[in-house]
């Protein structure tokens, strides 16, 4: 007796080519606007000259957080700009900004739905897992026909990849709002939509600070992947000298995503815990 | 609260600069003859030829952009047309399943480069010579051929090999073309023998003394070809570009030249290709004479 196995295959490639004819006027449009942001803001930081930028950075690490944050921004930024990785760096900062910003957009909405309703909680938690331990790679080369090759299907991956811990940390933390202080707010006679704006959210802020800093880090994990597809900056550096076996490129070009990570890890950590007075 | 204002003008310049950079790129592509894209690997062999085609094109008038992406990604952006061409198709067998796949939407313009290499490859100090010696050597080299990419047309070709040469005691190791060639250079540098799945043109016999095994059986048979591709469509809508796409063609020793110009230490590839197109326009005119 033979089982035959699920054509599961078959019937994916099928729902690409359909969603592909379907939609893909549409995901074309979405990416070409995306592209103009990206181009924007690329531009915008490529006509700042480097020293500029990097006391831009430097004075925004002292004024959120520290002198120290910004006595290693401004060595770890000049190390950088004395690599000759400045430019590059620039690309993955906009695309990891952009990617971050997409994902907070859409899992605020998500993640504070989930935390009033038990039951979107238990449909969405399943789809999160699955978004993310698919691995990458599975659904880079599909996005080609809906968004293009370079930047915006790299966004796009970055942000399915990225976005689960924001609508996590979102829901855990309207959840671990204290029982007490709900009873306070209703006793008051407060709406739901006050309840959510004045009690539940600034309570939760930090916990959804740390959804933030965590879908940053996994955006800047994903840039080498991002890079297959085409997209521009440290990733596609990395990417290119390993191929040519030169492992010193590689090298440095990982040391600046070590340093861009440091230093938005500390800066949204700072963030986090609040401005110091 | 001082700082408000301050925030509200950062913010209102950088959206002055957000359209200013939209109105310049708006401008930039008022081209006179449109722009190219071209998407390549990242192997030497289109590193070189994708950066000469480059700079013929500009040559000609054309912007163009090039980027660099993995094999698949590369078709699927030719058929998609998000690339307007390829001059980085292996064919018969290397590209043969992508061809395959998306075949309706692009045109093979035919041969850029004849006289390609597919084989197995042995560090010169090797005493093997042969493909059919490997198996009762299977001990100096661990009893492991050392692979590129699982899917790629050399490794099922690999494969065929073990099976018509009996290599009992030979396993097939997949990896990337990264992997391969850093496995190779540390068995250089330790003197130790390896063996593993290559082709020529590739930037690795101008790094290192290698050699091809002999394939008495012919598994590997001839050479292959790399192609030009280009997307349906681009002969409507750019034909001179087009009509020098079809025209490219050169000789494995031409592209030498150009991949050992990009050997060398900070070697930037498109000022190499420049500089090999400036010092090459008989033939670089033959290409453009089409158009």
């Amino acid at each position: 007796m033979e089982i035959p196995s699920i054509p599961l295959g078959q019937w994916i490639e099928g729902g690409l080519d359909w969603l592909t004819t379907e939609y893909s006027g549409v995901t074309r449009a979405i990416s070409r606007v995306t592209q103009t942001g990206i181009d924007g803001l690329n531009d915008a930081l490529f006509w700042l000259p480097p020293w500029a930028l990097l006391l831009i950075i430097v004075g925004l690490c002292w004024w959120v957080a520290s002198y120290r944050l910004a006595i290693g921004a401004a060595l770890g930024m000049a190390l950088i700009w004395n690599l000759d990785l400045w430019d590059p760096m620039i690309e993955t900062l906009t695309l990891v900004v952009i990617a971050t910003l997409v994902a907070v957009v859409i899992a605020l909405p998500v993640g504070i739905a989930a935390a009033l309703s038990e039951r979107l909680y238990r449909t969405i938690m399943p789809v999160l897992d699955f978004m993310q331990t698919m691995p990458a790679f599975v659904y880079l080369i599909p996005a080609i026909p809906f968004f293009g090759i370079g930047s915006v299907s790299a966004i796009f991956a970055t942000v399915i990849f990225s976005m689960p811990p924001a609508i996590r940390f979102t829901t855990l933390g309207i959840r671990q709002v204290p029982k007490d202080l709900i009873e306070a707010a209703d006793a008051y006679g407060a709406t739901r939509r006050q309840k959510l704006l004045k009690v539940q959210l600034p309570l939760s802020l930090p916990t959804l600070m740390a959804g933030i800093n965590q879908t940053i880090m996994l955006a800047l994990s994903m840039v080498v992947i991002a890079a297959m597809i085409g997209a521009d900056g440290l990733g596609s550096e990395v990417w290119r000298a390993i191929q040519r076996l030169r492992p010193g490129d590689g090298f440095e070009a990982g040391i600046a995503v070590v340093i861009l990570a440091m230093l938005l890890d500390r800066v949204t950590q700072s963030l986090r815990k609040g401005r110091k007075s | 609260m001082i700082k408000q204002p301050i925030n509200r003008r950062i913010r209102f310049a950088s959206l002055a600069m957000i359209a200013g950079a939209g109105l310049a790129a708006g401008s930039a592509q008022a081209q006179d003859k449109g722009t190219v894209n071209l998407a390549y690997v990242e192997w030497a062999s289109e590193v070189a030829s994708t950066n000469v085609v480059r700079a013929v094109l500009e040559q000609a008038g054309y912007e163009v952009e090039i980027t660099s992406l993995s094999a698949a990604a590369m078709w699927q952006a030719v058929a998609s047309g998000d690339a307007d061409a390829i001059v980085a198709a292996w064919l018969p067998t290397t590209h043969e399943h992508y061809l395959e796949r998306v075949s309706d939407d692009v045109v093979d313009l035919g041969t850029n480069l004849d006289g390609t290499k597919l084989g197995l490859v042995v560090p010169a100090y090797t005493d093997v010579d042969s493909i059919a010696e490997l198996d009762e050597n299977a001990d100096t080299f661990d009893g492991t051929i050392t692979g590129i990419d699982p899917g790629a047309g050399l490794m099922s070709l690999t494969e065929k090999v073990i099976e018509n040469y009996d290599l009992e005691e030979v396993d097939l190791q997949s990896g990337s073309g990264a992997t391969m060639t850093a496995a190779l250079d540390s068995a250089l540098d330790n003197k130790e023998d390896i063996v593993v799945t290559s082709w020529t043109p590739h930037w690795m016999f101008a790094r290192w003394d290698l050699k091809y095994l002999e394939d008495p059986k012919d598994v590997y048979g001839g050479a292959e070809q790399i192609h030009t591709i280009a997307r349906d469509g681009l002969k409507e809508d750019l034909p001179g570009a087009y009509a020098i796409l079809d025209a490219f063609e050169w000789t494995p020793e031409q592209m030498g030249e150009v991949m050992l110009g990009n050997q060398a230490e900070d070697a930037e590839p498109y000022e190499v290709a420049k500089q090999w197109v400036a010092e090459n326009q008989d033939v670089v005119q033959e290409w453009l004479s089409e158009s």
